[in-house]
């Protein structure tokens, strides 16, 4: 195997693994913190997708700078939500297994109207538009410049919330809380904010990953699942709970994918991830970083 | 804002108004023709069904309710209404609503649903129930297995898209333009049987070929199977390939720096919604049908009422069969009125023109129609193959994406 | 609670009298209710009371779907409902082994990849090596013995969720479900009691999925669809997963509003759904099961 079609591989897997990092991150604050499943998650990158779609295409804006817009008015909608329906929710739950069920249903409820919104808006025909759609050649090899794009902003995004975690007070107040809830709360966090801040934070994370990726794929109200369930995927691979741990598993399933795809065919992609992901939870029950 | 009945007809004038009044009464009076189906909506299914059946139905019901209504034998005009209910892309779901119009609601014609998987399973209800159905989304090599004798295709089958392919690119390769095919396709029903009758026949042209690689349906990345194509040297992409998936394509043939001479995307391609995605996708090749152009009584007017209702052309495959399927049923109901068992015996028996042609059924499958090959040129997606039905000649080697 | 007994008794001869009583949409309708009724009420077989999340059901529903499939034609009723009850046990005893030592989320996620996995294995399996693309189910069974099958079976699941909860075994999934080192300590075999009512559970989905199958006429993979999993566990959790009624109150309040909201809304009945949905939780959050009782006392921990 020569060394330009190694590059290949792992550039286009990395590529695929940096946009699954995003996604990933964002329900990990909420199932891995607040055990709070939110099977929308990708119903808001549908959203944002369009939200992107449509200034662009209406309004000629650049995609990347309509992140500006998608990002923090799903942040606040996320806010929004979270006070309204969630923390009603998670006040009244006995357990942690309570929380996850009823986090469901509210949450597949919210799905519904997501979508139905979407599609008297928009309707479902499907929708896309090009940008960037260029070859960028590098040492050798080809890939299109619009994904590179997605894959480093997403990648960048990924690393700087990481960072923000270590360094500032709200993410040392997260990461307490993810790790250690009841001695967080003793030393005074506000555990209802902070929630709600976690929650639209993910939500604002699968919008700017539905922002990134309306330039690559054809949009219609229904492609959300998908992500959501790779989210998932991702998740718990790398450890409920654990950032650095979705964020290196979601490089690893985008490398796994590409690998099969390369070297058996493209029917294998979800064979292979969801044998891996299989593989390694027999071999450690709390993923490959979880406790 | 309520008009009144006084100032109405002040405004319109006595005698106008008196006709206005006089027809109300008589459409008061004609009970109406139901005619129930279920199309999907919401679902995997909808972007297929919004495109292709429900405009033709719709624009259908426009035309023929402002007619006065559908014309039955031996009863006048009746004015038409739809029964309709959104089946989600479930199957379920649209056998039982079919079991409501059919056996509860008794509406007196039915419509079919969208796709090949649907029209399988609502086919033994139409059937068992006696209601004709013609479905202008089914192709499938197993019809061959079935036997609903009320239940017709009208489009063509994989067989006759398939041979058209490859006599297409027998002939270039006669001529010297093209030797080696790479073939993509998508492993659902469809591209899988696209594929068996495709590759039976592609040998026989001499033509090598020099990869064949299948991909899921939700597929995120061809470009590893374009990358393999071109380092293979294909100079004909054949692609047995659907949206969103031909979409992305064509979207990645163009950043990996592929472009053979004959690029074949098979399904939706022949949408306008994806000569406009690709500004203009000048000379993509794929399944054709149909186009405004040719001399079929109605087409261009058809392609123009389309255009003025929906604000959006037809598509240039299915779109005409369907709108085509419901001349054919006006037709017999003119003619034998509203039993169905009469109505199935004309199907059986007759040849129909519509704005897709002449169509003439055969054991339930639409036999007039050959399989076709199209391309865009200059904003129209003509027919290049077979040369009777041509209707511009093809161009090759492909331009460069735009 | 003789006047419950009452009603339960009622709405069993009416569904077991329906022949003489409903049309054939009616009909239908009941069917998809009570194929709905029997998954939600056999999911909470084990998810109930063990809280293990499991996101199988599309899986097991999926495999006694393509046992149909495969030997639909060549078997006499109901010999394809056993198969797919002997498919869809057998899978969930693969699985159940395999996520033995899998914990809440984790376990809910893994049984979610291997339904997908079997899935994809399945259509690559088809594609390549048999070469066939689905297959056609050319004579199904009448429609009044699909139904009294489904009926059947969902009766059959109810009952067992009766036996299951006043058995010793219903007791040590409780126990599981409470605190599982403590229940391992009490000397019961944790091991065996979870893949044991894991692939009970899973057998009567994949009979349902195999009851189901001749409606569709043409079977392919797709037949395996991850929403089933999902709507399974919203249909037991809107009723109440932890009483035997909840399930099937949930199915049939779920299957019915979609119904009927089907009918009667042309563009907003996602809308409605997804609201009537947040209302139940917000409103009901124990569940439907739970209207009408004081607060049922959920365990401590």
């Amino acid at each position: 195997m020569s060394a330009s079609l190694l590059f290949d591989i792992l550039v286009t897997g990395l590529i695929t693994g940096g946009i699954y990092a995003l996604v990933a991150l964002g329900l990990n604050l909420q199932y891995g913190l607040m055990r709070v499943l939110n099977v929308a998650h990708g119903e808001f990158l549908m959203l944002g997708a369009y939200v992107t779609y449509s200034l662009h295409t209406d309004w000629g804006a650049n995609p990347l700078l309509t992140l500006l817009v998608t990002g923090p008015a799903a942040f606040v909608a996320g806010l929004v939500l979270h006070r309204l329906l969630y923390a009603r929710v998670l006040a009244q739950a006995e357990a942690r297994e309570a929380i996850e069920s009823r986090s469901l249903l509210l949450s597949f409820g919210l799905l519904f109207v997501l979508q139905n919104t979407a599609l008297l808006v928009w309707s479902a025909d499907l929708q896309g538009y090009s940008y960037l759609a260029i070859p960028l050649r590098v040492l050798g090899a080809v890939f299109p410049a619009n994904r590179v794009l997605a894959a480093v902003v997403a990648l960048a995004l990924s690393v700087a919330f990481y960072v923000y975690l270590r360094r500032s007070l709200v993410g040392k107040a997260i990461r307490a809380l993810m790790e250690e809830p009841e001695g967080a709360q003793l030393v005074g966090v506000n555990l209802t904010r902070l929630h709600g801040i976690c929650f639209g934070l993910g939500v604002a994370m699968a919008a700017v990953t539905g922002s990134l990726i309306s330039m690559l794929f054809e949009l219609t109200p229904f492609v959300g699942l998908p992500y959501t369930v790779t989210a998932l995927v991702v998740v718990i691979l790398g450890g409920l709970g654990n950032v650095a741990g979705s964020l290196l598993a979601a490089l690893l399933l985008g490398v796994v994918e590409t690998v099969g795809v390369y070297f058996a065919s493209s029917d294998i992609r979800l064979i292979s991830s969801y044998a891996v992901l299989s593989l390694i939870l027999i071999l450690k029950p709390a993923g490959l970083f979880g406790r | 804002m309520q008009i009144r009945r006084r100032d109405f007809l002040k405004a319109t004038g006595g005698g106008a108004a008196a006709a206005a009044v006089l027809r109300g009464r008589a459409w008061a009076q004609a009970k109406p023709i139901r005619i129930g189906y279920t199309l999907s909506a919401t679902g995997p299914y909808s972007v297929g069904a919004g495109i292709t059946q429900g405009t033709g139905y719709a624009l259908w019901l426009e035309q023929v309710n402002a007619k006065g209504g559908l014309a039955v034998k031996g009863e006048g005009r009746r004015p038409v209404e739809y029964v309709t209910i959104d089946d989600r892309s479930e199957i379920e779901t649209a056998v039982r609503f079919y079991e409501k119009l059919m056996g509860d609601d008794k509406v007196d014609l039915i419509l079919p649903p969208w796709g090949t998987a649907m029209n399988f399973a609502v086919a033994p209800v139409a059937n068992k129930y006696g209601y004709p159905m013609i479905g202008p989304t089914v192709s499938s090599n197993k019809l061959k297995e079935l036997s609903f004798p009320y239940f017709y295709a009208i489009l063509q089958q994989p067989d006759a898209c398939m041979g058209a392919f490859t006599s297409f690119l027998k002939e270039l390769k006669g001529q010297g333009k093209v030797s080696k095919v790479g073939v993509a396709y998508v492993n659902d029903l469809f591209g899988i049987e696209m594929h068996s009758s495709l590759t039976a026949t592609l040998k026989d042209t001499g033509l090598e070929i020099v990869d064949t690689k299948s991909y899921p349906l939700g597929v995120k990345d061809l470009s590893p199977v374009l990358k393999g194509f071109k380092a293979a040297g294909a100079d004909v992409f054949l692609g047995l390939t659907y949206p969103p998936d031909n979409i992305l394509a064509a979207s990645q043939a163009k950043e990996v720096d592929f472009n053979p001479p004959v690029y074949l995307a098979a399904v939706g391609t022949a949408f306008p919604f994806y000569r406009d995605r690709f500004k203009g996708a000048e000379g993509v090749s794929g399944i054709a049908g149909w186009n405004p152009k040719m001399k079929y009584p109605g087409a261009r007017e058809y392609y123009e009422a389309h255009v003025k209702k929906h604000q959006k052309e037809p598509d240039r495959w299915a779109s005409a069969f369907a709108y085509g399927s419901l001349q054919i049923l006006e037709r017999c109901v003119g003619e034998v009125g509203l039993d169905r068992k009469k109505i199935k015996e004309m199907l059986d028996a007759t040849e129909f023109q519509t704005v897709a042609g002449p169509i003439k059924f055969a054991k339930g499958v639409n036999v007039t129609t050959p399989g076709m090959v199209g391309q865009w040129q200059k904003g129209e997606f003509e027919i290049i193959w077979p040369r009777a039905l041509a209707t511009a000649p093809v161009i090759i080697p492909k331009p460069a994406w735009a | 609670m003789a006047a419950s007994r009452v009603l339960l008794a009622a709405v069993a001869l009416a569904l077991l009298a329906a022949p003489w009583l409903v049309t054939g949409y009616q009909r239908s309708l009941l069917l998809a209710i009570l194929a709905d009724i029997a998954l939600a009420v056999s999911w909470a077989f084990f998810s109930g009371p063990t809280r293990y999340l499991s996101l199988a059901t599309g899986a097991f529903f999926g495999a006694g779907a393509y046992a149909t499939a495969v030997v639909g034609g060549r078997l006499a009723w109901p010999l394809p409902v056993l198969a797919g009850a002997a498919v869809g046990g057998a899978m969930a005893l693969v699985v159940g082994a395999l996520a033995l030592r899998l914990r809440g989320p984790y376990f809910a996620v893994f049984t979610f990849g291997l339904a997908e996995l079997a899935k994809h294995t399945l259509i690559w399996y088809e594609t390549r090596v048999t070469g066939t693309v689905g297959r056609l189910l050319l004579s199904p069974p009448g429609p009044w013995t699909l139904y009294y099958t489904v009926l059947a079976l969902a009766g059959l699941a109810v009952a067992t969720a009766l036996l299951l909860r006043r058995s010793r075994w219903g007791y040590a999934l409780v126990g599981i479900g409470e605190d599982e080192e403590r229940a391992l300590t009490l000397g019961i075999d944790t091991t065996r009691v979870k893949i044991g009512t894991f692939a009970l559970s899973a057998a009567f989905m994949g009979a349902v999925g195999a009851a189901m199958a001749p409606r569709w006429t043409y079977l392919d993979p797709q037949v395996f669809n991850p929403l089933v999993s999902f709507q399974t566990v919203i249909m037991a959790l809107v009723g109440g997963a932890t009483t035997v009624v909840g399930p099937a109150l949930g199915a049939a309040f779920l299957g019915l509003v979609s119904e009927l909201f089907l009918l009667r809304f042309r563009y907003v009945y996602m809308l409605a759904l997804g609201l009537t949905l947040i209302a139940v939780v917000v409103a009901f959050p124990s569940g439907l099961a739970g209207i009408g009782r004081r607060a049922p006392r959920e365990r401590q921990g």
